[in-house]
């Protein structure tokens, strides 16, 4: 009897070294920290994408380093590195990876969180997010994929040109780091010959807060206690100092004004009955590129919903045997922002961006049309499990950081490898962005002037490995994102092209083995998205940071 | 417990539906699946190693299917399931018996399915080792009451993708931590003259995970509890004694990211004799 007491006490413990006890993931994308190769002195100079100039926005000049203030500031900061705790080291070391990583991985973060679509009423209605109630249910936004495309590239493009006017002001003023200024503050991060004033990282705090905030205000404390984490770290590592930070911090929250200044001055005040309305007036100048883009009527009204429904605007195309675009959603959901390809892209005019539209996709009523859907079938009914894997890793649907956030997260990878200064960094991830949301605005241009419909709404038998996208078929958008993505991140990192290519081909492929597309949908979106990348990459040959 | 050297084979069918699920702790219904109903076939082993030592085998093969919208149902040889159990303790107390029970279980997938595919897929794929003590009273009329708790720790999975968000956050990592298990419950059960009835309670706690989010998708890690009800019924067939009938009605009372499921379970079992001492005896 011992003995089979042993031989079930043996079995358990065998069984128990199958899995190992540690099963913590942590799942943070780990960073060393920032050792740029250059630190990139004439970033002051490169071109800006939306600033007129790096002095738009005049900074004072700090004082010498002699000064009795400075040297107060120094004081401080020895203070503070006296009696760092755990915690305020591990902000130091957080942050040391380098602003512009680490707020890319924030960012995604935060797509991923409000990436969920509205819920259904109980009347079979969907409510609208509102950015003027972002706490409600639904919360605002519903960061989809065009809404996070636009997210990225503000957040990026801001960022960006914010760091061209700090390093011109950088390189104007000269100031030298604390700890290069006096020997007694401590460098916890590795040391750089980059001038301090303003610092590079406030004033990505400042500029990157102020774009989060109103792209994701319901995340408002979270975001504005990261970015004075950042502020404080750059203090405790002894790269920055008090001036500096306060310059830095000014500096960016007023390029992100720039970009999202909210106001030509107007507030109107409703009537109640009987009396008129009546405005409370202020004297600004114009509103930002961020509230002028479009994106306010991206959404559509229950009228264009009915319109597109009808397939009253779609002209000649929708006259012979053409079947429009349904939604396969129970009950029927309004289709995903039918006016975004309407949203200002960037470096590529609205008459360039029709100019760049595919031709049309085959008539639904089209021999080919039945090949391609017979193929569709044969997809999703002889699935391998490899297929399946392919499907899923690129499928970035619902609670996902979303095909571009997807492109950025392979991007955060080839950046952090390539030893980048902070401002050449925010230009790759700037480039990237550019590129990705015209893939966006491109791609919606092209859905909805077609409206196709999907290929099971075409064969009610088609079962799909993902989620059906509430929206018209042809293009396919990741094939879009994908496209330009890869030509992007080929131009920045060319002995990786081939991996990106792949990556690109695979993606695209993987919406048609997924049973949501048809093959003209993915390779149309593929070479769309290359040729609109096409804009992004002549910018960047030229803006100076090439020479 | 089998006797030593019996060994009791099966094959079990069962098939769960549901329409309602807890989306966290708010139960809905999702026109974009209708009802999900997920059948399984079971194939069961359980050989008396002694009258006190019993080794177990489970092995099912699941399909999944959901009424409406366009997602793909999933099929598949799910987890092989590996139990030892132990008769501990055997006593005359008052004018029945008590028995006490340890057991102990690994579980393991025996094809590469995706857990990623909730409620669709057919599985978690993680690899668990579990433990379980079991208490019975047996009464001399033939009632008897079982009261068991099990704790279940899962192995780590891995996704198709290389990021996800669940519980409050991102996690750039294919990498899935899986919360343990809890589980208790309690049957009350009739068994005399080859006949076998039993309602009961059986309740699961995950210690842990994230719950299903507004209009989300359910994901592996959810927080999956659910308290269920159920009545069993076996019968020992009287022209053949060692073919026993097996019939079962589960229902999911209260829960929370998962479906409020009615199972419809039945299946037969047959035992073997492969002790000396049966040639003599039957």
């Amino acid at each position: 009897m011992k003995s089979k007491l042993y031989f079930f006490i043996s079995l358990l413990w065998l069984s128990t070294l199958l899995i190992s006890c540690d099963k913590e993931v942590d799942g943070v994308e780990e960073l060393p920290a920032l050792r740029p190769a250059s630190t990139d002195g004439d970033a002051g100079g490169w071109q800006m994408v939306l600033l007129t100039s790096p002095s738009q926005i005049t900074l004072p000049a700090p004082a010498a380093t002699n000064s009795v203030s400075y040297q107060a500031e120094l004081a401080a900061i020895k203070d503070a590195q006296s009696k760092l705790t755990d915690a305020q080291r591990a902000t130091v070391q957080y942050w040391s990876a380098g602003g512009t990583l680490r707020w890319n991985q924030i960012l995604r973060g935060l797509v991923a969180r409000f990436n969920l679509p509205p819920s259904p009423n109980a009347d079979g209605t969907y409510p609208t997010p509102d950015a003027e109630n972002p706490f409600a249910n639904p919360e605002f936004p519903f960061a989809n994929p065009p809404y996070s495309a636009r997210a990225y590239s503000y957040v990026s493009v801001a960022q960006y040109d914010a760091l061209k006017a700090a390093w011109f002001y950088k390189s104007s003023f000269n100031r030298a780091a604390p700890y290069t200024v006096d020997s007694g503050v401590k460098a916890l991060v590795p040391t750089s010959d980059l001038p301090a004033y303003p610092s590079e990282d406030a004033v990505l705090s400042g500029v990157t807060a102020e774009m989060l905030k109103i792209l994701f205000p319901a995340a408002v404390e979270e975001i504005t206690l990261l970015a004075a984490d950042q502020r404080n770290a750059a203090i405790w590592s002894g790269k920055a100092s008090y001036s500096d930070v306060s310059a830095g911090f000014a500096l960016g929250k007023a390029v992100a004004t720039i970009f999202t200044a909210n106001s030509t001055g107007v507030f109107t005040i409703p009537a109640s009955a009987g009396s008129s309305t009546t405005t409370l007036t202020l004297n600004l100048a114009t509103r930002g590129r961020f509230r002028t883009d479009g994106m306010g009527a991206a959404i559509g009204t229950p009228a264009l919903w009915k319109e597109l429904q009808d397939s009253v605007g779609f002209g000649d195309f929708y006259k012979t045997n053409q079947q429009p675009w349904l939604s396969l959603e129970t009950p029927a959901r309004p289709p995903m922002l039918p006016n975004f390809g309407k949203v200002a892209a960037w470096l590529i005019t609205p008459a360039q961006l029709v100019a760049e539209r595919p031709m049309p996709p085959p008539s639904t009523s089209s021999e080919q049309m039945a090949r391609e859907l017979a193929e569709v079938k044969s997809f999703t009914e002889n699935a391998s499990r490899e297929q399946i894997a392919i499907v899923h890793k690129w499928a970035d649907g619902v609670g996902t950081y979303t095909p571009p956030g997807h492109w950025n997260d392979i991007a955060a990878e080839y950046i952090a490898q390539a030893n980048m200064s902070e401002v050449r960094a925010a230009r790759a991830f700037a480039l990237l962005n550019m590129a990705l949301h015209n893939a966006g605005v491109g791609c919606w241009e092209t859905k909805y002037h077609y409206f196709n419909p999907r290929p099971s709404q075409l064969d009610a038998s088609i079962k799909t490995w993902t989620g059906v996208p509430n929206f018209p078929a042809y293009t396919s958008g990741h094939s879009t994102f994908s496209g330009a993505a890869s030509s992007v991140l080929s131009y920045l990192f060319p002995a990786a092209t081939s991996f990106f290519e792949r990556e690109a081909t695979e993606a695209s492929l993987s919406r048609l083995y997924g049973g949501i597309h048809y093959r003209s949908d993915c390779e149309a979106g593929l070479e769309h998205g290359k040729q609109l990348a096409s804009y992004t990459i002549n910018f960047a040959l030229a803006d100076g940071a090439d020479d | 417990m089998m006797p030593k050297n019996d060994f009791c084979t099966g094959v079990l069918y069962s098939h769960d539906r549901w329409t309602n699920y807890w989306e966290g702790t708010l139960k809905r219904d999702n026109g974009n699946i209708g009802s999900v109903t997920t059948q399984v076939i079971t194939w069961v082993g359980n050989y008396g190693i002694t009258d006190k030592l019993n080794v177990i085998a489970m092995l099912p093969y699941v399909k999944t299917e959901a009424s409406q919208g366009t997602m793909q149902g999933m099929d598949g040889l799910q987890d092989l399931t590996l139990g030892v159990k132990y008769q501990a303790v055997s006593a005359a107390v008052g004018s029945g018996t008590f028995r006490g029970f340890v057991t102990g279980m690994a579980s393991t997938p025996l094809s590469n399915y995706t857990p990623d595919f909730l409620p669709l897929s057919i599985g978690l794929a993680s690899t668990n080792v579990g433990g379980r003590l079991t208490g019975n009273y047996t009464w001399e009329n033939g009632l008897y009451l079982n009261v068991s708790a099990g704790y279940t720790w899962r192995s780590n999975v891995t996704l198709d993708r290389p990021s996800y968000f669940t519980d409050g956050r991102i996690y750039f990592t294919n990498e899935v931590q899986m919360p343990n298990v809890f589980d208790y419950n309690a049957d009350l059960g009739y068994l005399r003259n080859g006949l076998q009835l039993v309602v009961t309670y059986q309740q699961q706690n995950v210690l842990g995970g994230g719950d299903i989010r507004r209009q989300d998708m359910p994901f592996v890690s959810n927080r999956m509890n659910f308290s269920r009800v159920g009545a069993l019924v076996m019968y020992y067939l009287p022209f053949h004694k060692n073919l026993a009938v097996r019939a079962m009605v589960n229902q999911t009372v209260a829960g929370r990211n998962v479906g409020e499921s009615t199972t419809l379970l039945g299946g037969f079992l047959y035992t073997l004799h492969f002790g000396a001492k049966e040639t003599k005896t039957e």
